[in-house]
């Protein structure tokens, strides 16, 4: 390895393995002293084939495969799998299991915004909120537990509605827990709007304005808190939703402390929807028959996850096993408000702006294809790609 | 503008007791829910197949020793299985549950992790035909 | 206490040498705990420290290409050394400083620099990018904080009116009210110097964890990052020894300096947990703007105290 002697500029990589990141992926930063002047992103690390995968296993099997795409998020991958089974079998969820549903999803809302919270203290040094904001964690944790019997990976979702129910002693478990996380949340949005030493870090950091937020099309809390106003829980509803409504959240700021009190604030409105559907749950059946043999058709299917807009693209030929899925998760299209975004701030600040996106690294290995110039759609069938990966590593 | 806003915790939890549980000398009690260990009762089985059809790891195996009585044993694999209960929604006739008890399944060697379900003298029989090296009959998915 | 030592036995055994190193490991024993016990978890256990140092020596140790070999091996052996030789001079557990001289004050300021010092070298001696960062970033901190530490140090020595360690310490003692109390800004620097030295958060840019991995020492391995890590806790010995001697009214006996070190092992503790981590120009831009201008005002009020005293004492009947 020989040192650049010549420029001030050299490479610093923010590496596969790096205490930064939590799962894995490379970037390269251009670096000029401490003032970072160019930024590359590679992913792929942690690519399964899961969309190969699915077309082996049943529609059945398929729903616990895609739910295992992500840990943070593995309720909302489900939940948009069967809603996407159920549309194009033609049959409607119960109301009880699409509220529950709904319940499961906010509360994995929360877990997965508590989870964010501490690792965005932890990459800015600020380890005592870290520790703190976990240990409030696992009260979410252990409701979670309690209602679906799992804390990662609940498996609350089945074809057809849902497979738990909700007990009177697990209602009172849940209005305690979010009376004690409603009011250590208050104290946290405190300490992340007050504190000074947090506030040199996090504000006027990592500014995005509404613009550049609208052309990288960044989409979920980091896109909300640049004043986009895109939900998916409000422009299409789904599962829960038309009963139980949630308020948009958005920002003006567009630095890294508006995308904090984003997330915050969103927790306020998921602890006021578990109440809501705690309190009105409806009754009924779990479940509803799906058929065996999906018939065919094409169907796309949204649902926000706690990163942003999590799409399905599900296609079926009347068998019993799916013929083509296509998962496009939110993490992948904030990537570009990351690499923008960071030229001109210093090296200390690229942890707290990467941590910033909630990156998803597990969601993200697809491949993406930038289209630029040509304006016609391509369709690429299983031999075009397999010519294509021969040609690019030869 | 606060410096130290996080005083008032740091404070407190000098004189408070260390949140941290000391597992493994005092455990928890796990929820009535959890999905531990599958536990699968003979008596009531039909051989049906619609848990080991559905399972997504393919955990489970029927092994039909007599479809007319209804001697089926059971091949579980903890190893593979994912804990999704898929099986215990599917069967009709609620011969399977998950356990709350036992979730504690590490283990160092891969003995443990192939569980045979089934009336002990069916057990007995699959064994001493497998030791034996004759060729099973397994009704598993194709 | 005075009680002399033959020189063998306190270089080797008491109060320097072996049992310096333990008390260094048990000085970072307490400070992990604390830190633990204020952020609601269990902490490490008593032998935690002497466990990680004897790993560490046991590990490989592996000399990347490119570095000076010589230097590389060398850096973290001057390093403990000078630490344990500013130890010579300050009053260790309270006893007499087994090596005072004249003017103790100014060496032991700079011996306790050398640590920084071979740090950045080590960083720049390697080939490695976060190396060099940390490097860069442990040297620039070192000038910021180097003034207002200093003068902070010096603020007692003028009020007493001499730089030899073990005679401000006796001096210390013998004021009717502790440095603490008629010096409050300089205590604050000291504190707050010593956490910069030492590179404890907040102030721990140049080894930020999740920046640049684990900054100038990235490249360390076995023996020579053990040497580093336990000449580092040894620096927290001697500069908590040296701000307790000055500031909170010197030492006596062995009882007060445990209780007294212990006070401000734990104010040293509660800093470290509630603040994030500063960036090295937020650090430079904090030292020079706040701490370098009031330790100056504080150092001009104790001069005119001095000058003054002479014509005041009457008035307060001596």
């Amino acid at each position: 390895m020989e040192p650049k002697q010549k420029s001030e500029k050299f490479v610093v990589p923010i590496g596969p393995q790096h205490p930064a990141l939590k799962e894995p992926g490379h970037f390269e930063f251009t670096v000029d002293g401490e003032i970072v002047t160019n930024a590359t992103a590679r992913l792929g690390f942690v690519h399964r084939g899961m969309e190969k995968g699915v077309e082996d296993r049943n529609w059945t099997q398929g729903l616990y495969l895609m739910e295992r795409v992500c840990g943070i998020c593995s309720h909302v991958h489900a939940m948009a799998y069967a809603l996407g089974v159920e549309k194009l079998a033609n049959v409607q969820a119960p109301p009880r299991a699409q509220a529950i549903r709904e319940l499961v999803a906010e509360l994995e809302r929360i877990h997965s915004h508590l989870l964010w919270l501490g690792v965005a203290a932890h990459e800015g040094g600020f380890d005592t909120l870290f520790m703190f904001s976990w240990r409030d964690r696992e009260t979410v944790m252990d409701l979670l537990e309690t209602i679906t019997g799992n804390r990662v990976n609940y498996s609350a979702n089945v074809l057809g509605g849902v497979k738990i129910d909700i007990s009177d002693a697990q209602k009172d478990a849940l209005l305690k827990g979010m009376d004690f996380l409603e009011e250590r949340t208050e104290h946290y949005m405190k300490v992340v709007t007050e504190d000074e030493t947090f506030l040199g870090r996090t504000r006027k950091i990592g500014v995005m304005t509404f613009d550049e937020a609208t052309l990288l099309g960044a989409i979920g809390p980091t896109g909300r808190a640049s004043g986009v106003q895109r939900d998916v829980r409000v422009d299409s509803p789904y599962a829960g939703y038309p009963d139980f409504p949630v308020n948009i959240i958005t920002s003006d700021a567009g630095d890294l402390e508006a995308r904090f009190i984003v997330r915050i604030k969103e927790l306020y409105e998921s602890y006021r929807l578990v109440r809501e559907i705690v309190d009105h749950l409806p009754e009924g059946d779990l479940t509803v028959k799906v058929p065996r043999r999906i018939p065919e058709g094409e169907v796309i299917s949204r649902v926000e996850a706690p990163r942003g807009e999590l799409l399905y693209f599900m296609k079926s030929n009347g068998s019993d096993k799916p013929e083509r899925i296509k998962v496009r998760t939110p993490s992948l299209c904030n990537w570009g408000s990351v690499l923008t975004t960071a030229i001109g701030h210093k090296l200390a600040d690229m942890p707290m702006i990467l941590a910033g996106i909630d990156p998803c690294f597990s969601c993200n290995d697809r491949m993406v294809m930038i289209n630029g110039k040509q304006s016609e759609t391509q369709v690429w069938d299983w031999e075009n790609l397999r010519q294509y990966g021969i040609e690019y590593y030869k | 503008m606060t410096i130290g806003s996080m005083l008032g915790d740091v404070v407190k939890s000098f004189f408070k007791k260390p949140i941290t549980e000391k597992y493994p000398f005092v455990r928890q009690e796990a929820p009535e829910n959890l999905r531990g260990k599958l536990v699968w009762e003979p008596e009531k089985c039909t051989g049906c197949m619609l848990c080991v059809k559905d399972c997504p790891s393919n955990a489970l195996e029927l092994i039909v020793l007599d479809k007319v009585n209804k001697r089926f044993v059971m091949k579980y694999d903890l190893d593979k299985c994912t804990y999704c209960a898929q099986c215990v929604i599917n069967c009709r006739f609620s011969c399977l549950h998950m356990s709350e008890e036992q979730w504690e399944l590490a283990s160092i060697n891969k003995e443990p992790f192939e569980v045979y379900y089934g009336r002990e003298e069916d057990v007995k029989f699959l064994l001493e035909k497998a030791a034996r090296g004759e060729a099973e009959e397994p009704c598993g998915e194709n | 206490m005075n009680i002399t030592f033959p020189s063998l036995i306190a270089l080797l055994l008491f109060p320097g040498g072996l049992f310096l190193l333990s008390s260094g490991l048990f000085f970072e024993y307490v400070d992990r705990k604390l830190v633990a016990r204020f952020q609601n978890r269990i902490g490490p256990r008593w032998f935690q420290p002497l466990a990680d140092f004897v790993k560490l020596l046991a590990k490989e140790e592996v000399i990347p290409a490119g570095t000076i070999k010589s230097l590389f091996i060398l850096l973290p052996i001057v390093a403990l050394a000078a630490a344990l030789t500013a130890a010579l001079s300050v009053p260790l557990f309270g006893f007499k400083p087994v090596f005072s001289y004249n003017g103790d004050l100014v060496v032991t300021l700079y011996l306790l620099s050398m640590m920084t010092l071979c740090i950045g070298l080590a960083g720049a001696n390697t080939e490695d990018r976060f190396s060099i960062v940390g490097a860069t970033r442990a040297l620039t901190q070192l000038f910021s904080y180097e003034a207002p530490f200093m003068l902070a140090m010096l603020g007692p020595a003028i009020a007493l009116g001499t730089w030899n360690i073990s005679l401000i310490n006796q001096g210390a003692t013998q004021q009717s009210l502790w440095f603490i109390i008629s010096q409050p800004i300089g205590f604050l620097a000291a504190l707050i110097g010593l956490m910069g030295k030492l590179e404890l958060p907040p102030f721990d840019a140049p080894e930020a964890e999740t920046e640049i991995v684990a900054g100038a020492l990235t490249e360390y391995s076995g023996r020579g990052f053990g040497l580093f890590k336990i000449g580092r806790d040894l620096e927290l010995v001697v500069g908590l020894t040296l701000i307790a001697s000055f500031y909170l009214g010197g030492f006596s006996t062995p009882l007060d300096f445990i209780w007294k070190v212990f006070v401000l092992l734990l104010i040293t503790a509660a800093l470290q947990s509630l603040f994030a981590r500063l960036r090295i120009d937020q650090t430079v831009g904090l030292w020079w703007r706040v701490g370098a201008i009031l330790v100056l005002c504080q150092l001009v009020l104790i001069i005119v105290g001095n000058t003054l005293s002479p014509f005041v004492a009457p008035l307060f009947g001596g």
